[in-house]
């Protein structure tokens, strides 16, 4: 992002820029760290050593669900419209900050990928940087992930989906830690947009390992009917809190090294002090190194969370038909719920 | 405090719900551009590979064996023909030996009956020669004994008398027919 820049500033910081204390300018700390961290309808290019920004203004546009449902409530001078809610029947698919880093990071993603792989079957033996290390994150995405968690059979399945979300999440990760740039996984949309997305094969999987039949079974949780009304709500809220902690996890932890970084910083503007940049310039290269390994931590955690959810959903289908098999006997409307499980 | 503030204000708490459709487009097509263009020849190569690999040292395992079931066979044989080679030269000595017993054997007969044969020569030459000598002898008596009496016996006298004394003699040999 921004924090080679402010190291510099932070670095060479005028006295002028020290010595205007305020109240005002502590707040205006905490506002810009805020302000940079979050997503923005314009990206803004700052350079270094002046006040001067320069501000793209990034397209806007929004899906109607029904007919002038999307009549912008006011626009602002500068020309950003105001879109009304989801509720009123109108999706805002402006193009923001962190959708730019996003595409970005796709396309990098796609490109580095191309570029550096080995795809060519006539040379099995991999050759230079790039080759060796997209094989190697990608062995341990299939073997340490997806087969450890899923289960030979159904593992290999599910690797590309999981290579995907390691892969995208790891170069949103790094594309932030690249000054002037942002980091899209600090943004709840779009971890959230990434955890719909192992919900949606979290499920998938589980129907497909289950049935339909099953799957619903494995809803009521396997107790007696009368149960039901406690249990299905329970196992319902329990389907959505495993996507939530995938979101917020991601993004509390892409979002938090970043602030600490600009507090860091700003320590120098809230102290008044330049000496204190001997000790918080320090402390944000090393919390730098400690995001730049964050970045592939999180893409880890992230993927291994997704395969080991979609491991329990295959799993479920296959304890299903074994549980099925001794419990049929006992409970009538278990057995009754189980249609397609056998 | 003003922070609460700012937070509350701030859009980075905010879930934007068109940033979720588009994280959901871009990553259904990164993963389907992905899918297409890397994961699948990446994992085939690699699954190849690990193929090659695991047959690889499957071949080698075997080959392997097999040379050392080679080796073995090799190894008894060359002690085989080791054995055989002994064997015959055993055999071969054996029979040498016998050959040359033969060998003697026979010389030493051919030569015991050579000797007996060179004998039996050597005998009748013997009785031969005695009984030339014999007669020589009668004859030269007569000689003698007609010079020394002066012819004054008669020749059929003389005769007998001579044979009388050759009759003496110890051997009796062929004088008749050398008187004859």
């Amino acid at each position: 992002m921004r924090k080679a820049m402010v190291l510099f500033v932070g670095l060479l910081a005028s006295t002028a820029f020290a010595s205007g204390a305020s109240t005002g300018e502590k707040e205006d700390v905490a506002g810009y760290i805020l302000h940079h961290v979050a997503d923005a309808s314009e990206y803004e290019l700052e350079s270094p050593f002046s006040a001067e920004h320069k501000a793209i203004h990034l397209p806007q546009m929004a899906i109607p669900f029904k007919a002038g449902a999307c009549e912008p409530a006011h626009v602002a001078e500068d020309g950003h419209k105001v879109f009304p809610p989801l509720s009123a029947g109108c999706l805002d698919i402006s193009i923001t900050k962190h959708t730019v880093m996003m595409w970005l990071a796709a396309l990098l993603l796609i490109g580095s990928l191309l570029a550096f792989s080995n795809r060519d079957k006539s040379k099995m033996v991999p050759r230079g940087v790039g080759a060796n290390m997209f094989e190697m994150l990608i062995l341990f995405v299939r073997d340490e992930l997806a087969i450890k968690n899923i289960g030979k059979e159904e593992g290999p399945r599910y690797v590309p989906y999981l290579l995907t979300a390691f892969f995208f999440i790891l170069f949103m990760n790094l594309l932030g830690l690249v000054p002037w740039m942002a980091t899209a996984t600090g943004n709840l949309a779009i971890t959230a947009g990434l955890a719909i997305c192992t919900f949606v094969v979290t499920q998938a999987a589980g129907i497909r390992a289950a049935g339909v039949g099953g799957y619903l079974a494995h809803l009521t949780g396997g107790v007696h009917w009368a149960l039901w009304p406690i249990m299905v709500p329970v196992e319902i809220l329990g389907l959505f809190t495993k996507p939530f902690a995938l979101t917020v996890r991601l993004f509390a932890n892409m979002l938090a090294g970043h602030i600490v970084i600009f507090f860091l910083l700003g320590l120098i503007f809230i102290l008044e002090n330049l000496a204190v940049a001997a000790v918080s310039v320090p402390f944000a290269l090393g919390i730098y190194m400690l995001e730049l390994f964050v970045a592939f931590v999180q893409a880890y955690v992230f993927t291994m969370l997704s395969a080991l959810f979609i491991g329990m959903s295959v799993a479920m289908g296959h304890h299903h038909h074994d549980e099925h098999a001794e419990g049929g006997a006992g409970h009538d409307g278990h057995g009754k719920a189980h249609p397609v499980g056998s | 405090m003003l922070l609460p503030n700012v937070l509350a204000a701030s859009s980075f708490v905010e879930v934007r719900p068109g940033l979720i459709f588009w994280t959901i487009v871009t990553f259904v097509i990164v993963l389907i551009v992905l899918r297409k263009a890397a994961w699948g020849p990446i994992l085939s190569l690699v699954e190849e590979r690990e193929k090659q690999i695991a047959s690889s040292i499957e071949a080698a395992k075997r080959e392997r064996a097999e040379a050392e079931k080679l080796l073995a066979d090799q190894k008894t044989a060359i002690a085989e023909a080791r054995r055989e080679a002994q064997e015959m030269l055993r055999r071969n000595q054996q029979e040498v030996e016998k050959f040359r017993e033969e060998l003697m054997a026979k010389s030493r007969k051919e030569a015991e009956e050579f000797k007996a044969t060179a004998q039996r020569e050597i005998e009748e030459q013997k009785a031969k020669a005695v009984a030339e000598v014999k007669a020589m002898a009668v004859d030269l008596a007569m000689e003698v004994a007609g010079k020394l009496i002066n012819e004054r016996m008669d020749e059929p006298k003389h005769r007998a008398l001579a044979e009388q004394f050759v009759q003496s003699l110890p051997a009796k040999g062929a004088t008749e027919r050398r008187a004859s």
